[in-house]
C-alpha cells in the first residue's frame, strides 16, 4: 500500500508533508538529543549519525507498508515526525509512531494535532479500521495525547523493551474506526 | 535465518527447515481452519509463494525457523522466533499444520523447547505471542507453557470480513525460571 507522491495534510496546528531525503540532518539532530531518544527505542543504540539515518532512511522509504510524514508548524518549521508502519492491508490495522524533535514545542498541543490528522488519513485514506501503538508505560505526556484522540488502553506489555538497559513495561493502545 | 540448532524431546524435535517440507506446508494451507488459527495466512499460497516465504525467512537474520516434526520422522508443522535482539525480546509463531495430529500435546511441547531456547540459549527477557481470542486449545497450551495473558487487542483481525479479537500474552525470562 504506497502512497503516490507527495502528500500534505492539514490540522489545525500543524502541517503534515512527506519525508524526503533532505530531512535526513533533522533526523540526526533529534535523533541525538537524549531527552528525545529518551522515549525511543534509540535509547539503545549508540548515537547515530547522519550515515546511520541514511541507512535507516534508505530501508524505510521504499517499505510499501510504511508511510513517514515530517510534523511542521503552520509557519513551515519541522517540529517532529510522525508514521505509520506494518500497514496491514489484509487486516485493515497499522501501528502508529509519533515524535516531537524540537524540545521546546512539547506540551504544546502539536503532537495530539498531528495524531488526529494521521488517523483521519488511516481511516479515511487508507481505508484502515484499527491503528495501534505501544508506549513506555511511564510516558504519561504521550498517553494523554494518545487518548484525547480517541486511543484506549488495552494492556501492559511487561518487560516489552529495554531502556538504559532495564527492561520497561509499555501499554498497548489502539483506537477503531467506529466508535 | 534458519536455525542450526536440533531441539529434541520425546514425542518430537525442531529441526532446520529446508525445502523439501514447503509442499508439505503448502498442501496443509489448504485448510480454511488451519489459516484461520494462523492469521498471517489469508488464502492457500502456491508453491511459489510458499518458496519466497520460505526465502525471505532463511534471509533474515532477526528471524530463526524450525520445521516440527514427530519422535518417527514425520513432519507436524513449524515454529519461528522474530527477535527484537536490542530489546532482548521474540515474537513465537507456532503452528501444528497437519491437523490429524491436533491435541495430542505436540505444540506445548514444542513451545517448550522454543521457551529453553529462547531464554537459555538467546538470553532473552520476553517471549511474546498474538493469538486470535476465539482460539481456545492454542491458549490454553500456551497458559501451560507458562504465558499470560496481558491485553485484548480490539479488532486486531479480519476473519472472512469480520473483525475478531486477539489476545497479547507473554512469558519472561523471570516467569520461565520460577516455572
Amino acid at each position: 500500500m504506497t502512497v503516490a507522491g507527495d502528500v500534505r495534510l492539514e490540522g489545525e496546528l500543524v502541517i503534515l508533508r512527506t519525508r524526503v531525503d533532505d530531512d535526513l540532518p533533522l533526523f540526526a539532530r533529534w535523533h541525538g538529543d537524549p531527552d528525545v531518544r529518551h522515549w525511543l527505542h534509540m535509547s539503545e543504540m549508540p548515537n547515530q549519525s547522519l550515515e546511520v539515518e541514511r541507512q535507516r532512511w534508505h530501508i524505510a522509504r521504499n517499505d510499501p507498508t510504511r508511510v513517514s510524514f515530517i510534523i511542521e508548524t503552520l509557519e513551515g518549521v519541522p517540529i517532529g515526525n510522525i508514521g505509520l508502519i506494518g500497514i496491514d492491508a489484509a487486516h485493515r490495522r497499522a501501528e502508529m509512531g509519533i515524535a516531537i524533535g524540537e524540545k521546546d514545542h512539547w506540551g504544546r498541543g502539536y503532537g495530539t494535532d498531528a495524531i488526529r490528522v494521521v488517523v483521519r488519513f488511516a481511516f479515511e485514506t487508507l481505508n484502515l479500521r484499527r491503528v495501534e501503538l505501544i508506549t513506555d508505560a511511564d510516558n504519561e505526556r504521550g498517553i494523554r495525547a494518545y487518548e484525547k484522540c480517541g486511543f484506549v488502553r488495552e494492556g501492559v506489555l511487561r518487560a516489552k523493551r529495554m531502556r538504559y538497559g532495564e527492561p520497561l513495561d509499555m501499554l498497548v493502545m489502539s483506537v477503531l474506526r467506529e466508535g | 535465518m534458519i536455525s542450526e540448532s536440533i531441539l529434541t524431546a520425546k514425542t518430537l524435535r525442531l529441526r532446520p527447515a529446508d525445502e523439501g517440507d514447503l509442499v508439505h506446508f503448502q498442501r496443509w494451507l489448504a485448510d480454511d481452519e488451519l489459516r484461520r488459527w494462523l492469521g498471517s495466512v489469508n488464502e492457500q499460497p502456491s508453491i511459489a509463494e510458499e518458496y519466497d516465504w520460505y526465502m525471505s525467512k532463511r534471509q533474515d537474520p532477526d528471524t530463526i525457523l524450525w520445521s516440527i516434526e514427530a519422535a518417527d520422522g514425520s513432519l507436524l508443522g513449524n515454529v519461528e522466533l522474530r527477535l527484537s535482539p536490542l530489546n532482548r525480546r521474540a515474537e513465537v509463531g507456532i503452528g501444528i499444520f497437519d491437523r490429524g495430529q491436533w491435541g495430542k500435546g505436540y505444540g506445548t511441547e514444542a513451545m517448550r523447547l522454543v521457551l529453553d531456547f529462547a531464554f537459555g540459549e538467546l538470553k532473552l527477557n520476553r517471549v511474546e505471542l498474538t493469538t486470535d481470542e476465539e482460539n481456545t486449545r492454542a491458549i490454553h497450551s500456551y497458559e501451560k507453557c507458562g504465558f499470560v495473558r496481558e491485553g485484548l487487542l480490539r479488532e486486531h483481525r479480519l476473519v472472512d470480513g469480520r473483525p475478531s479479537d486477539c489476545v497479547a500474552m507473554a512469558v519472561l525470562r523471570s516467569d520461565w525460571e520460577t516455572r
